[in-house]
C-alpha cells in the first residue's frame, strides 16, 4: 500500500459534473474529490481487505442474531428504545433484506485490517466510491484493476429485493448536496434493476392516519432512506413506522449495528478476533490510549483520543447524550502526512469494494477527502 | 477482476438533468385557487406573485392543452368550455377555459403555479405533463371566484419526521 502523488486530470471538473452528475466534489470551498494523489494496492492486500470485510459482516449478522435471541438485556445494553424492539426482532425473524453498509477499516498493508467503526444504517461516500473513482481508472489506468464492482452489485441486490412492483421512495432531508446526491445515485441503480422510484424528502412524508403518504397522496409502501434509524423512531411519526405499514430500507435490524455500542458487543462476542479492536461499554478497561467515541455519532463527531485520562485529541459536535464506548488506539501510520482510513463496501452482504478517506489529522471527519485507488 | 466490467448512468449525468427541481405531477398540499395571480399577493407577497405568474404563463404555454377542433376539445372538458387562441405564426388552435392558478409551496422551497381550466360538470383541471388532474369545482359557470378545493379523503399530515436532523451534522456518513 503506497500513496503516490499524480497530477489531476485538466478537464475533472467539468468532467465529473456533465458527464457523472458528480455535485458535492468541493464542500464548503474545500476539495473532497481529491485526484492529487491515489492509493496503490498489491493483489494480496486487496484480498486481506475482502476477507476481513467478509468476515466482519457474518460476525455483525452473527451479533444481531444473539441480540435478537437475548432480547431486553442486549437492547438496553445498545441503548436501544424500548418502541423499537418489536420493529427489530420482527424485521430480523422475516429475513428482511439489507442493501449495504460501509466498515471503515484501519489497514496500512501490514498486519490485519482493524475495524474502527460499521456504518451499517445511513453510510455515504457510495457514489464517489462506486463510479468516480472507477470513471478516474479508466481515464488514468485503464489496464489496472480496482477493488470495486458496487455499481455492478447495487443493481443485483435491487433484482433480488423482494419489493414486487410496488414503488420504491428514496428519501433524505432536503438541501443536503452530498445526502441527495447519494439518494439520487441509488435511485440510478435501482431504475437500471427494472425497479418504479420516486423521490421524496424525510420532512415531506406525510401520514394520513393509516399510511404513509407522498405528495400525491399516493402510499409508501416502500422507503429507502438516508435517514437514521434512531432519529425517525425518536420524532413525531416514529410510532407508525415501527408498526411495519411501510417496508423500510435499510430494515430496522441495522439499528443493532448502527450503534457504537455492537462494537463492544463484537469484542465481547468474539474476544481477541484479528480483525476487531478492544472495545468496552466503560472506562478503564483498556491499557494505553484509548479512543472515546459516542454511542451515536456521525462524521467524526464527539470523539476523544484519550491517554492516562489525558484527552490527546478531540473533535465537536452534538453527540453524547446515550454515552460512549471505549476502543483502544490504533496507530494509522501517515502517508506523507494524510491518515488514510479505508471505507469497505458491502452490497447485499457481500464485499463490493474500498473508498478512501484521508484527512490531515488521525479523525476522520466530514471534512475528510476522497482519494482513489487501484492495485496490480 | 474486482472492478466493474462498464458503469452506465441514467439518472445522474449528461443523460438527465433528474438533479434539478421535482418535476412531478404533485399538487402541493398548501395550493390555493387564485382567479388572477394579483389575488395571491397576500398570501405570498408580490415579487413571489410575478415570479409565479411567469412560471404560470410558462406552463400556459407549454402545457395546456390544444387541440385543432373546437369539437375535439369540448369532448375532453365540455360544452361552452373552450376558447380560440392564436398562434405566434398566425393559426389558430382550441384550448380550454382559463379560470385562474393553483398556487402553493412545493419540496425544495419552489412555488407551484399551475394554470386552472375549466371541465366537465364545471370541474376545475390542471394539466401536468399531458395528464389532467382534478382539483376542486367552480360553483357555476360564471362563477369564477366560487371555487371549492376537491373533498380530500383523510387528512395528510407532514413534518412528523425530519425534526433531529437541523440539530447535528449530516444524516449521512
Amino acid at each position: 500500500m503506497e500513496r503516490l502523488a499524480v497530477t489531476p486530470r485538466a478537464d475533472w471538473r467539468e468532467h465529473v459534473e456533465r458527464d457523472l452528475g458528480f455535485a458535492f466534489h468541493t464542500i464548503a470551498g474545500a476539495p473532497y474529490w481529491d485526484e492529487t494523489a491515489y492509493y496503490r494496492f498489491t493483489a494480496a492486500e486487496v484480498d486481506a481487505i475482502e476477507a476481513a470485510t467478509a468476515e466482519l459482516e457474518q460476525m455483525a449478522l452473527a451479533l444481531v442474531d444473539r441480540v435478537v435471541q437475548t432480547g431486553e438485556e442486549a437492547f438496553e445494553r445498545l441503548h436501544i428504545p424500548r418502541t423499537a424492539w418489536e420493529a427489530i426482532a420482527g424485521s430480523w425473524r422475516a429475513q428482511e433484506k439489507n442493501l449495504y453498509g460501509r466498515f471503515d477499516l484501519a489497514y496500512a498493508g501490514a498486519g490485519p485490517p482493524k475495524l474502527l467503526e460499521y456504518n451499517a444504517d445511513t453510510p455515504t461516500a457510495l457514489f464517489e466510491a462506486a463510479v468516480v473513482q472507477w470513471d478516474w481508472l479508466q481515464a488514468a489506468w485503464p489496464d489496472r484493476d480496482q477493488f470495486n464492482s458496487i455499481h455492478e452489485r447495487l443493481i443485483e441486490a435491487w433484482k433480488n429485493f423482494d419489493v414486487g412492483r410496488r414503488r420504491v421512495y428514496f428519501s433524505a432531508v432536503k438541501n443536503h448536496a452530498e445526502d441527495v446526491g447519494t439518494i439520487e445515485y441509488l435511485r440510478d441503480t435501482a431504475i437500471q434493476a427494472g425497479l418504479e422510484t420516486q423521490r421524496i424528502a424525510i420532512e415531506e412524508i406525510g401520514w394520513d392516519g393509516q399510511a404513509f403518504r407522498d405528495l400525491d397522496r399516493e402510499p409508501i409502501d416502500v422507503l429507502f432512506k438516508l435517514y437514521p434509524w434512531e432519529w425517525l423512531i425518536g420524532e413525531e411519526f416514529g410510532a407508525h413506522l415501527v408498526t411495519g405499514v411501510t417496508k423500510v430500507i435499510e430494515p430496522a435490524w441495522k439499528m443493532v449495528l448502527s450503534n457504537k455500542a455492537a462494537l463492544a458487543l463484537l469484542w465481547e462476542m468474539a474476544p481477541g478476533h484479528p480483525n476487531l479492536l478492544p472495545t468496552f461499554l466503560e472506562p478503564g478497561r483498556i491499557e494505553g490510549k484509548v479512543v472515546r467515541k459516542p454511542i451515536y455519532s456521525r462524521e467524526g463527531a464527539n470523539i476523544q483520543v484519550l491517554d492516562l485520562d489525558r484527552v490527546v485529541a478531540e473533535t465537536e459536535g452534538a453527540y453524547g447524550a446515550e454515552g460512549f464506548v471505549y476502543q483502544a488506539h490504533v496507530e494509522i501510520p501517515a502517508f506523507a502526512g494524510n491518515y488514510p482510513v479505508l471505507g469497505s463496501w458491502v452490497i447485499a452482504s457481500q464485499p463490493a469494494g474500498i473508498g478512501i478517506r484521508e484527512d490531515a489529522t488521525a479523525i476522520t471527519r466530514d471534512s475528510s477527502r476522497f482519494v482513489p485507488h487501484f492495485f496490480e | 477482476m474486482k472492478k466493474s466490467r462498464s458503469i452506465r448512468l441514467v439518472l445522474l449525468g449528461s443523460a438527465s438533468m433528474a438533479l434539478g427541481a421535482c418535476g412531478d405531477s404533485a399538487l402541493p398540499q398548501d395550493a390555493r385557487f387564485y382567479p388572477t395571480v394579483q389575488e395571491c399577493a397576500a398570501d405570498y407577497g408580490a415579487t413571489a406573485c410575478a415570479d409565479a405568474k411567469v412560471a404560470a404563463d410558462q406552463a400556459l404555454a407549454t402545457e395546456a392543452p390544444r387541440f385543432a377542433q373546437k369539437q375535439e376539445c369540448e369532448a375532453e372538458f365540455g360544452a361552452g368550455n373552450c376558447e380560440t387562441r392564436q398562434t405566434a405564426a398566425g393559426g389558430s388552435f382550441f384550448m380550454p377555459l382559463l379560470m385562474g392558478y393553483m398556487m402553493g409551496n412545493m419540496m425544495g422551497g419552489n412555488r407551484y403555479a399551475q394554470p386552472v381550466y375549466r371541465g366537465q360538470d364545471n370541474s376545475a383541471v390542471v394539466s401536468n405533463r399531458g395528464r389532467l388532474f382534478n382539483v376542486g369545482n367552480f360553483d357555476n359557470a360564471a362563477g369564477r371566484s366560487a371555487f371549492r378545493p376537491a373533498t380530500r379523503v383523510a387528512e395528510v399530515r407532514r413534518g412528523g419526521f425530519g425534526t433531529t436532523a437541523p440539530g447535528y451534522g449530516a444524516p449521512g456518513g
